[in-house]
């Protein structure tokens, strides 16, 4: 089974010696959605667009299908859908004429999978792209780019801005297509609880850095957090230091460590550094875990 | 299937969906060998990756629930299997530590604990507490 989309130590700065990417590698296999996570500005909608084609790494290689997508746009296009935050489509078009041009370039276009997202979203026909509220919008873009039945979908952002049931609708349609087509999806978002519901796997990014790429039932069951009472522990280093320890930071009277392993385990650890001064280990939801590895002391 | 999931919570998806299947078989929501939906159609009624009702569906299985027929489905298993009751009695206790904690809070007595309790019973519809009479 080999990877749908590859990313070989890619690394690329827009200005001299202010890197967005550090050698970034990770590779996504058919079937898999992987969760493409970090703050704004960490680098995911660059890696993205050099998915894409539309920018080029300045270290490293990226394979689409075993492809460069520089090299080959038109055979690995065929067989990617993209849906970006701010897409850009000709905006006196209907959207009528715009799938029909989607239909007419993709030889490949399912029209049953067409008629059947038309029926669910209800989209007027008729009108002009840039009348389209930003829920429509967002459908047509969908719908344009699932309906060749892409082996991937890249999603950038695609839910950002959408009412809680557009939201919801998006996802089904991806959980659809999955079922449907085997697709593999790559989508950055900002919303943990979709990244909960839909993806196999989570990775990182931080500083232009893959700070974190692991199955998502792992990171929720064998990653944790401690909270020590900064009083049970002077200098964080000593927690730091206890095996499994990813990172430390303070929040008001208490250090937050970040430690692989169940709380059960991770309490027996640290009890044998500092001793059990009302040292405390939970499993957390993704967005505590995400604020607890990316927020800094407080 | 009455299952909702939700992804905030402390346990991982697949372990929310383990637990209310487990939970719909003791309360006899769901029968014995009656069918399970599938992987794509509990999947799409869910909103969730079909890999993660796999994954629980997979590990049901491994803990004798629940089996997959070839080419026909999955069903709950005509014998359920025994439930190890050393480790079962560990979680009833703990959750009876937490439930008592919050009666005393709450000031409320033991008999009127008792008399939820009989009407939880009553309710999952799976009397085990025999009455006095």
């Amino acid at each position: 089974m080999s990877a749908v989309l590859e990313f070989e130590n890619i690394s690329l700065s827009f200005k001299k010696g202010k890197p967005v990417l550090q050698d970034v590698g990770f590779s996504v296999n058919p079937g898999e959605v992987v969760g493409l996570l970090g703050r704004n500005g960490a680098g995911k909608t660059t890696l993205i667009n050099i998915a894409m084609g539309m920018l080029r790494p300045e270290q490293g290689a990226v394979r689409l299908f075993g492809m460069s997508p520089t090299n080959e746009p038109v055979a690995t296009k065929k067989r990617v859908g993209y849906v970006c935050e701010s897409q850009i489509f000709p905006l006196l078009s209907t959207v009528e004429r715009l799938i029909a041009l989607h239909r007419a370039v993709f030889p490949t276009w399912d029209t049953a999978m067409e008629k059947d997202l038309l029926d669910r979203f209800q989209l007027p026909m008729k009108s002009r792209i840039f009348s389209l509220s930003k829920g429509q919008a967002r459908q047509v873009a969908l719908l344009c780019a699932v309906c060749h039945r892409p082996e991937l979908l890249i999603l950038d952002e695609p839910a950002s801005g959408l009412d809680p049931v557009a939201r919801r609708e998006f996802l089904e349609t991806s959980v659809r297509l999955l079922n449907s087509a085997g697709t593999a999806i790559l989508f950055s978002s900002h919303n943990m609880t979709d990244v909960e519901r839909i993806a196999n796997r989570v990775v990182l990014l931080n500083d232009g850095k893959v700070q974190l790429d692991r199955q998502l039932d792992s990171i929720r069951e064998e990653i944790c957090v401690a909270i020590v009472p900064c009083s049970s522990a002077t200098d964080p280093g000593v927690i730091e230091r206890v095996p499994g320890c990813l990172q430390v930071r303070q929040v008001f009277d208490d250090w937050h460590a970040v430690v692989e392993g169940s709380p059960e385990a991770v309490h027996v650890r640290i009890a044998a550094a500092i001793g059990r001064n009302g040292v405390r280990c939970l499993s957390v939801p993704l967005e505590e875990l995400f604020i607890e590895l990316l927020g800094g002391d407080r | 299937m009455q299952i909702m999931v939700n992804p905030s919570s402390e346990l991982p998806i697949y372990r929310q969906v383990m637990r209310q299947i487990i939970e719909a078989i003791a309360c006899e929501r769901l029968k014995l060998e009656e069918k399970l939906p599938s992987h794509r159609e509990l999947s799409e009624q869910l909103v969730i990756a079909p890999l993660t009702v796999k994954k629980a569906y997979d590990e049901l299985e491994a803990l004798g629930y629940i089996e997959t027929q070839r080419g026909r489905g999955t069903f709950v298993r005509s014998k359920l299997p025994k439930i190890n009751r050393n480790n079962h009695s560990d979680q009833i206790e703990q959750a009876a530590r937490s439930l008592m904690s919050l009666a005393y809070l709450g000031g409320v007595e033991f008999s009127e604990v008792v008399k939820i309790l009989r009407e939880v019973d009553r309710e999952l519809g799976k009397p085990q507490v025999k009455e006095k009479a």
